[in-house]
């Protein structure tokens, strides 16, 4: 047998799962932004296989919740996210006031879909300019950062906090909205709707998002995403019409009119079309609930120690369905509360998106599923057909790529930078 | 949940002598034997057309340790029970029917100690640290104390 012949029957076994066939990685940093790990086997510069390993940042909120008061909780887990963080106070909140005989008032109901919706909005912003930053397209990054300001503003105005908002309490809302602010959030909605459609004319036609997003990621049919747990925007985008707000109503999503967005084309630029249409819909439904905001309480005050049982909900986060499932012995601590985020649900399908595409791809189908891990910190990678192994910083990958689609925006000066490790 | 579902599953369960309770606020738990899960759960995805798997939650019970698969369509919910004793903790895995469920069960692996017969990648950490000792309880359980993990992690920070 040759030495090739032989060399590639033994690459051959990497490609089952196993752990003897794990490859080595360094030192990782819990400070560093995001740090999140995924081994990528490559075949060349196709990838075969990918494996991920999370849990660095893991801070063991589920344990904590158990020796906290259930108020205390819902701060607490309010700090799961540092975008989407409203909607996980809601759900952990909705699934308290599941094992309550109150019921939230109507007006609150609108402040928290108002909330959800402005969050949603600033969540898709930062995301689209994301996209853009990994794409090499920065001018995208710096102008929807500067209109994701815009949200940031009313969030402040409403809540008095830019991230945490901390406006949920058990059966409503702690503030109500500030008066005559109702103008200037329809005003503000207008702007981002405009926006919306500047943007999306913009990754239509602009050769730079065309090149890195346009028939990016392994296609994937809609019994493939429902069988892989996907949630969210990731469902949406191949079709399937899987949204909490319009398929179990919270909040005051039974009486605000709305339609949610789907999509088949099944790559990248799918997933922009699908988010940018969404910003649209998000502002329609903030100028509908403000227009029409119920007078009347924003909030029942209940006793701190919550009846006995068990209850779950679930909520449309920006990047797809959270779960929260709560189980009370009666007393002032929970018994045990188990959160579900969607990056994780989503994992499993990002896995399948990146099967058979290019290296190059990688940043921008990563970042299309919206990680909660924005960046990957360090990936390290084995090509099968050379045996070589190598790590790179998320950075070090995103210059990779977009010298791979534009080889003429670097001078040789910088291209040292991201050769392969040879 | 609609009513045609909700006698569907009752009727499974007077066949196999389960439970099927419903809380006030209208969710339904159904309880079923650990033998019989995989069976059970095919039936919801392949003829009930149960299809979207929310997560799966582990649950301390002293002696024994709960398994809950929450399954969502629509506006219908169910969420199947099962129970492994803790002496013993092997359950089995559901990856083969719901590909999904493979970091879920990896997470239950993790923070519970259950072994998931059939998951390929059980034996890796998916949460914990790699330094974490093998003869430590998994921290999820009532038993395991936060300043016993702190301490066998070398967390503990010095007070001066």
């Amino acid at each position: 047998m040759s030495d090739e012949s032989k060399r590639r029957e033994e690459s051959a076994g990497l490609m089952e799962y196993s752990v003897e066939n794990l490859v080595p990685f360094g030192p990782i940093h819990p400070a560093l932004k995001e740090p999140e790990y995924f081994k990528l086997i490559l075949e060349g510069e196709k990838i075969v296989q990918v494996i991920p390993r999370i849990g660095y940042v893991h801070r063991g909120l589920e344990k904590a919740a158990e020796s906290r008061p259930w108020v205390q909780n819902m701060y607490m887990f309010e700090r799961t996210c540092g975008i989407c963080s409203f909607v996980h106070s809601l759900c952990y909140g909705q699934a308290v006031e599941g094992l309550t005989i109150y019921e939230v008032p109507r007006r609150a109901k609108y402040i928290r879909l108002i909330i959800s919706e402005l969050e949603r909005i600033h969540s898709h912003l930062l995301w689209v300019g994301l996209m853009g930053h990994w794409a090499g397209f920065e001018t995208l990054f710096m102008w929807v950062w500067n209109d994701r300001e815009v949200i940031l503003d009313l969030v402040e105005a409403i809540s008095g906090n830019r991230v945490h908002k901390s406006m949920n309490a058990f059966c409503g809302v702690r503030r109500d909205m500030p008066e005559n602010i109702e103008d200037r959030i329809v005003e503000r909605m207008k702007f981002i709707t405009d926006r919306a459609h500047y943007y999306r004319e913009i990754i239509d036609t602009e050769e730079t998002m065309l090149a890195r997003t346009e028939n990016v990621g392994n296609k994937i049919n809609q019994e493939t995403a429902q069988k892989l747990c996907a949630v969210g925007p990731m469902a949406r985008y191949v079709g399937l019409r899987q949204d909490v707000r319009l398929n179990d109503p919270y909040a005051a999503y039974d009486e605000v009119p709305f339609d949610i967005v789907t999509r088949t084309e099944g790559d990248v630029r799918a997933l922009l079309r699908l988010r940018l249409d969404e910003l649209v819909v998000s502002a329609n439904m903030i100028s509908y609930a403000v227009k029409h905001l119920p007078e009347g309480p924003i909030r029942v005050k209940i006793a701190p120690i919550i009846p006995a049982g068990e209850h779950s909900s679930h909520c449309e986060a920006p990047r797809g369905e959270i779960f929260y499932y709560v189980k009370s012995t009666g007393g002032r601590t929970p018994d045990r509360v188990k959160s579900r985020q969607p990056t994780m649900a989503n994992i499993p399908t990002a896995l399948e998106l990146l099967k058979g595409q290019t290296l190059a791809d990688v940043p921008m189908v990563l970042t299309a599923i919206d990680p909660c891990f924005g960046c990957m910190d360090r990936m390290s990678f084995l090509d099968m057909e050379s045996h070589k192994q190598w790590t790179w910083s998320g950075e070090q990958l995103r210059q990779y790529g977009i010298k791979h689609y534009f080889p003429d925006r670097f001078n040789s000066s910088n291209s040292s930078k991201f050769r392969r490790a040879d | 949940m609609s009513s045609n579902l909700l006698v569907e599953l009752q009727t499974y369960a007077a066949q196999s002598n389960s439970k099927v309770t419903t809380t006030r606020k209208g969710e339904t738990f159904i309880e079923v034997n650990q033998d019989h899960i995989k069976e059970f759960i095919s039936h919801v995805v392949n003829d009930l057309k149960i299809l979207h798997l929310a997560t799966i939650t582990g649950l301390d019970l002293g002696e024994n340790i709960g398994i809950i698969y929450h399954f969502s369509q629509e506006s219908d919910s169910i969420h199947v029970r099962s129970t492994v004793p803790k002496t013993q903790s092997t359950a089995v895995s559901i990856v083969d029917i719901i590909p999904g469920a493979i970091l879920y069960e990896m997470e239950i692996h993790d923070l519970f100690g259950v072994t998931f017969a059939g998951n390929p990648w059980i034996n890796q950490k998916l949460l914990l640290p790699d330094n974490w000792p093998d003869d430590l309880p998994p921290p999820l359980l009532k038993t395991t104390k936060p300043a016993e993990i702190r301490k066998r992690l070398h967390l503990e920070v010095e007070r001066k």
